[in-house]
């Protein structure tokens, strides 16, 4: 990719766009009654050539070029398919189809690690894997998964404000500038039920995961006073302030810094980590239970932790890496937002979307409709 | 005698002739029965079913999610949906009658490469198609900057991200569906009726309100069908050209099953849309064998 090719987003728009009628078709499969793997299909695995690697991410999740060098060395192809939501992922694994590497984010590595349907990762297998295990202790035990026994962490970002400078000057560090009236009309949500229900309730000081009747009540009527000044809900985010269609939006920290490659004036745009506290989210590597060639999959886990790649990767996609020995190259990326970075004290905060019960995730889908629908 | 044994070999043949097509017709049955009735069922069926940790949709009797629709947030959606699905046919039967009748009567030699020239780029991916006119309808944008340099516009006025922005992302999307079936009624048109109306010293409005129209309605109404359908169930447009007072019935549908994994909750509402568009269904069946029938006498 050359450099004048900016990234894409990650979560541009399309993974709400016409996929969700692929995925639908996917999911229907998930009537088949799911295969429960054996002991063997769980048990960890050597890093060893056992075949071409099947890989699953998001869109532009990787540099190509790093690809080129694990298929280089390792001869072996690397055959890519994409998702487009954590859902759409999970229902083409219900679905039966296999592949190597997946790329879970938190919240639902812990889903999959509870279903039993990740394999068990021996660190000792990954000679490089000491670089985010001795260094970012959090994911040496991250609540999603103990002991980081079935994954091991790929990208960890936050979401916060990005907004025109230009248009409106400065903020004042608060999820209330969302509220601004020099911003009226032109604020953006992202299209996430997590993301907007979490700001309400970091806003009111509630639990970012909060399923209870009563908190939701309170962020919904809070954010009902938001509405008026939206001008819609996208997760496009850094296109809607590149194209002036935003001077103000919710953002992920990535797709911020993926933006800095692409905006001619970088210093028209800001982004701000908001003090009332930010979501924290991570990705991981994953292996599935029923991965054809597991052991090829080991080897491209350690074949990404190699610090060039990792340098790579981050300046292709924007995310930082917990990697000892790249935080410099973030930084560096990242100097007109320094509040991209992810300290270990954020991830210490503890402000990731988790897993609620039935009850809870049908509460959050009924405040998420009256928040959208009004 | 030749002639009663001619008749019957005539009807041997048409026998053969029905078999064949039944036959031909069999990948299709199988087909549709295969992906189309049995996907109906099962979505059916899972709008009373449940939905495990991991996101698998279960079978069971569970109401909730039935009981759900109950919300009045879902009745102002699909209102709103029905709006501009109704708007989008009234403003594509506008814009693609006399695109269809320029081209059909009027197009002589070119008549097939103008089609082509309207159905082509429709071959292009519908989001990407939709992402470029969102671009084309952005603030800065050719549309507003032009409307902007006459006067038509000022600084504030916004086209992405309104109603407006939705209803032209729909009929952008759609108006081919409109003029292929009209432009097939006024191929046929038989172009004496036209001159007969004349004859009868009917003006050029006169005819086409007694004569042309009248004789191309059925086209016209599978055109209505064909924009309606798509367009009650679109969830690209109000999601790339519409703001937080757009939100249509394929959004909530969307986020059903994916952002809540509610399955049971988005098959209900699948089911509650599919019902609101049969309604517009029998409607066009019972007209075209109105028409039918009345064309047989």
């Amino acid at each position: 990719m050359s450099p004048e090719v900016p990234p894409p987003t990650r979560r541009a728009v399309l993974r709400a766009g016409a996929c969700g009628l692929l995925g639908a078709a996917a999911g229907g499969c998930g009537f088949m009654p799911a295969k429960t793997p054996d002991a063997q299909q769980l048990a960890p695995v050597k890093a060893r050539v056992d075949g071409d690697l099947v890989y699953f991410n998001w869109a532009d999740y990787v540099d190509p070029s790093v690809f080129k060098g694990f298929e280089k060395e390792y001869g072996v192809k690397v055959v890519q398919s994409n998702f487009d939501s954590m859902e759409g992922m999970v229902a083409k694994l219900n679905a039966g189809n296999r592949y190597d590497v997946i790329f879970p984010s938190a919240k639902w590595a812990q889903r999959l690690v509870r279903g039993g349907r990740l394999r068990r990762i021996d660190h000792s297998q990954l000679p490089h894997a000491h670089a985010v295990f001795g260094t970012y202790t959090y994911f040496a035990d991250p609540w999603y998964d103990p002991g980081s026994a079935h994954t091991v962490p790929f990208t960890a970002y936050k979401t916060g404000i990005g907004w025109r400078r230009d248009r409106i000057g400065e903020l004042t560090g608060s999820w209330k500038d969302l509220w601004s009236d020099k911003a009226r009309g032109k604020v953006f949500l992202l299209d996430d039920r997590d993301e907007v229900l979490g700001m309400g309730a970091l806003e009111l000081g509630l639990g970012v995961s909060t399923g209870d009747a009563g908190d939701l009540d309170r962020i919904t009527t809070l954010l009902s006073t938001l509405r008026p000044r939206l001008r819609g809900f996208s997760s496009d985010s850094y296109n809607n302030l590149l194209n002036g269609n935003a001077v103000m939006t919710q953002a992920w920290s990535g797709d911020m810094a993926a933006m800095l490659n692409q905006a001619k004036d970088p210093s028209v745009f800001g982004f701000e980590a908001p003090r009332e506290g930010t979501p924290i989210n991570s990705d991981c590597y994953a292996i599935p239970w029923n991965a054809p060639h597991p052991g090829t999959a080991m080897l491209f886990i350690d074949y990404m932790l190699r610090p060039e790649n990792v340098k790579k990767n981050i300046e292709y996609i924007g995310y930082p890496m917990p990697v000892a020995g790249t935080e410099k190259t973030y930084a560096e990326l990242v100097k007109p937002f320094p509040e991209c970075l992810v300290t270990q004290d954020d991830l210490k905060a503890g402000l990731f979307f988790r897993n609620g019960g039935r009850a809870a995730e049908d509460a959050r889908d009924t405040a998420w409709t009256h928040v959208k629908a009004g | 005698m030749a002639l009663l044994r001619h008749s019957s070999r005539t009807r041997r043949r048409d026998a053969t002739d029905t078999r064949m097509w039944t036959w031909f017709m069999l990948p299709g049955t199988l087909w549709m029965t295969g992906f189309l009735i049995a996907s109906l069922v099962l979505v059916a069926v899972l709008a009373v079913g449940t939905t495990d940790d991991l996101g698998n949709p279960r079978f069971g009797f569970d109401l909730s999610g039935v009981r759900a629709l109950a919300d009045p947030a879902y009745t102002e959606v699909l209102v709103r949906s029905l709006g501009y699905a109704l708007l989008t046919c009234a403003i594509c039967l506008l814009i693609a009658y006399p695109v269809a009748y320029t081209i059909a009567l009027h197009g002589g030699r070119y008549k097939h490469a103008l089609i082509a020239a309207i159905v082509v780029p429709f071959f292009a991916n519908y989001l990407v198609r939709m992402y470029g006119w969102s671009v084309v309808l952005s603030d800065d944008g050719p549309v507003l900057r032009a409307l902007r340099a006459v006067g038509l516009a000022d600084g504030n006025t916004k086209i992405l991200n309104t109603g407006v922005g939705v209803v032209a992302g729909l009929v952008y999307g759609f108006v081919v569906f409109m003029i292929i079936p009209l432009y097939a009624a006024l191929e046929r048109l038989d172009v004496s009726l036209i001159e007969a109306g004349r004859d009868l010293y009917g003006g050029p409005v006169r005819t086409f309100f007694y004569v042309t129209l009248p004789a191309t309605r059925q086209g016209a109404a599978a055109g209505l069908v064909l924009v309606f359908l798509p367009a009650m169930g679109d969830f690209v447009s109000a999601q790339l050209m519409g703001g937080p007072d757009q939100i249509m019935i394929g959004n909530l549908i969307q986020d059903k099953f994916f952002q809540g994994q509610n399955w049971p909750l988005g098959s209900a509402l699948t089911m509650l849309l599919m019902l609101v568009l049969l309604i517009g269904m029998f409607g066009y069946l019972r007209r075209t064998r109105k028409d039918e029938a009345e064309a047989r006498r």
